[in-house]
């Protein structure tokens, strides 16, 4: 019974660490490629990347059914079977290999998820402030050919009114800055997550660093699509309210 | 009636209007089909494409998000969107049985998910192979989800087997379609 | 065979890939389109829209551009209905 209970110990780790070797190649092959692929996607949610990222993380899932399947089958099987004669030793040597393999899916889940970095926001909206800023002023108004200048950058459709003969043209954005409206809080997190992580990196958390990283975070939303500043307010005032009572 | 003010209409548009133009919207009609369905310019439109989510946001008694799912799985009987239909007929075939069939809806969800897992976009792979758009999906999900809800509290098991069992069948399918999983050789 | 296995660990990699790669994104490629400036005059007279006069009503001919009222929103206001 001791040989049978030290056999199966040593074919669980076997297992697992084949596993794990398994998991440890298909993330070094996958990650460089992850980067690339991130890199080279042109679509502006990055979708080839996400779904490569998703089958990836679907096969270390695969990994850990495969793990629970044998756990469950042949290691609670045997302790099943054996009653009170399992020795504990045997029970917490198993339980610990898969409490570690667990620990390893876990993390590599984390370093592919983390593989392509984020996107250069920052870079994004800096490249639409440039291209607004060139054609701002080629528009002629279709009515009357007056010049018109468009105000200041819109993220959505809008009526202008040409100076000349007041006619209301419909001035439409570009995919880019229409595009920024999307990413704009994005953004202003990617701005402001210095404060988040000091938020979060404290043991106690102190609600006044949250509501700290919230107000600049939305003065940074703000500041970037001025245009929703007063729905941004609105939902900002919810936040706090659902917050204050989550902490009451 | 509703005392919520968060229900008026934005530009003429009611929450009823929106919920629908989303789903039509999920179905793949442009914004300035929707708007023209909607009897409103493309500028109209986008204000109340905004405003609405920000309604949402802002009502804490999650009321505007209720009736949006609602309004969203009656989407077909909108008299606005009536005449515009999206190329194929509506309605028909599995877009028909989506909606009528608990069983094929709650299959196809799973197959959806399994589809992600293996690194295919589950919606383009539900629209290829059954020719039901995403936005019909989503109305066949509003429309099912309460009761599924109902569903595992009265038979959890028998709802969990039933899961199990879709799972099995399209991880098998989907990895075979890949020449098996990457740790299929590893055994015991 | 350790160095086969990583060779078909490997391609599986290369495989998923290729296939993410190679899928339509849903609803086709987002097309980038430039920005541009459009009018709509009145289809009944043919009278362009002055601001003053809304966005609604033709001011001439009476036509309906819209049939709604609006409402306080981010940059059109109810001072634009006709």
């Amino acid at each position: 019974m001791e040989e049978l209970m030290w056999q199966t110990q040593e074919r669980w780790f076997v297992f697992l660490e084949k596993l794990e070797t398994r998991m440890g190649e298909m993330c070094t092959a996958a990650i460089p490629e992850l980067k690339e692929i991130f890199k080279a996607d042109q679509d502006p949610y990055k979708r080839a990347h996400s779904r490569m990222l998703a089958g990836l993380l679907g096969q270390i899932r695969r990994m850990q059914d495969q793990a629970n399947e044998v756990k469950e089958d042949r290691i609670l099987g045997l302790i099943y079977s054996l009653g009170v004669l399992t020795s504990n030793d045997f029970r917490e040597a198993c339980f610990n290999r898969h409490y570690a393999f667990e620990k390893r899916c876990h993390d590599y889940t984390s370093l592919l998820q983390k593989a392509a970095g984020q996107e250069d926001l920052e870079a994004f909206y800096q490249e639409q402030l440039a291209s607004f800023a060139l054609i701002k002023d080629r528009f002629t108004c279709k009515q009357c050919g007056g010049k018109i200048t468009v105000s200041k950058m819109f993220f959505i459709a809008t009526y202008v009114t040409c100076s000349y003969c007041q006619t209301q043209n419909t001035f439409l954005p570009s995919s880019g800055a229409q595009m920024v409206l999307h990413k704009a809080r994005s953004l202003a997190e990617q701005r402001t997550a210095h404060l988040l992580k000091a938020y979060e990196e404290r043991e106690s958390k102190d609600p006044d660093l949250y509501q700290q990283y919230l107000r600049a975070m939305f003065d940074e939303w703000n500041k970037i699509t001025p245009d929703m500043e007063e729905e941004n307010e609105k939902f900002y005032l919810r936040l706090l309210k659902d917050k204050s009572i989550n902490h009451l | 009636m509703s005392e919520n003010q968060l229900l008026e209409p934005i530009h003429g548009i009611s929450l009823e209007d929106y919920s629908a133009a989303c789903a039509k919207l999920g179905s793949g009609l442009s914004e300035e089909a929707i708007a023209k369905a909607l009897g409103v310019e493309l500028p109209v439109w986008q204000e109340a494409n905004l405003l609405w989510p920000e309604r949402m946001k802002q009502d804490q008694t999650f009321e505007i998000v209720t009736l949006f799912g609602q309004y969203f799985a009656q989407a077909g009987q909108h008299p606005k969107f009536s005449n515009a239909v999206t190329g194929a007929a509506e309605d028909a075939g599995y877009t028909a049985q989506i909606k009528t069939d608990k069983d094929f809806y709650q299959e196809l969800e799973v197959a959806r998910n399994v589809a992600y897992e293996y690194g295919m976009d589950g919606a383009q792979w539900i629209a290829d192979k059954y020719g039901i758009t995403l936005g019909d999906f989503q109305i066949a999900a509003s429309k099912w989800n309460a009761q599924i809800h109902t569903d595992i509290q009265a038979d959890f098991q028998g709802y969990t087997q039933k899961q199990d069992a879709y799972n099995a069948k399209y991880r098998q399918l989907f990895a075979s379609a890949q020449g098996g999983n990457v740790a299929d050789d590893i055994t015991f | 065979m350790p160095e086969e296995e990583k060779k078909k660990t490997l391609s599986y990699v290369e495989k998923l890939k290729q296939q993410a790669l190679s899928q339509q994104n849903y609803g086709g490629e987002v097309v980038d389109k430039a920005a541009q400036m459009e009018i709509r005059d009145c289809p009944n007279c043919g009278a362009g829209r002055a601001y003053q006069d809304g966005l609604t009503n033709c001011a001439y001919c009476g036509f309906s551009f819209m049939d709604i009222k609006l409402t306080d929103g981010i940059h059109i206001k109810k001072d634009n209905n006709s």
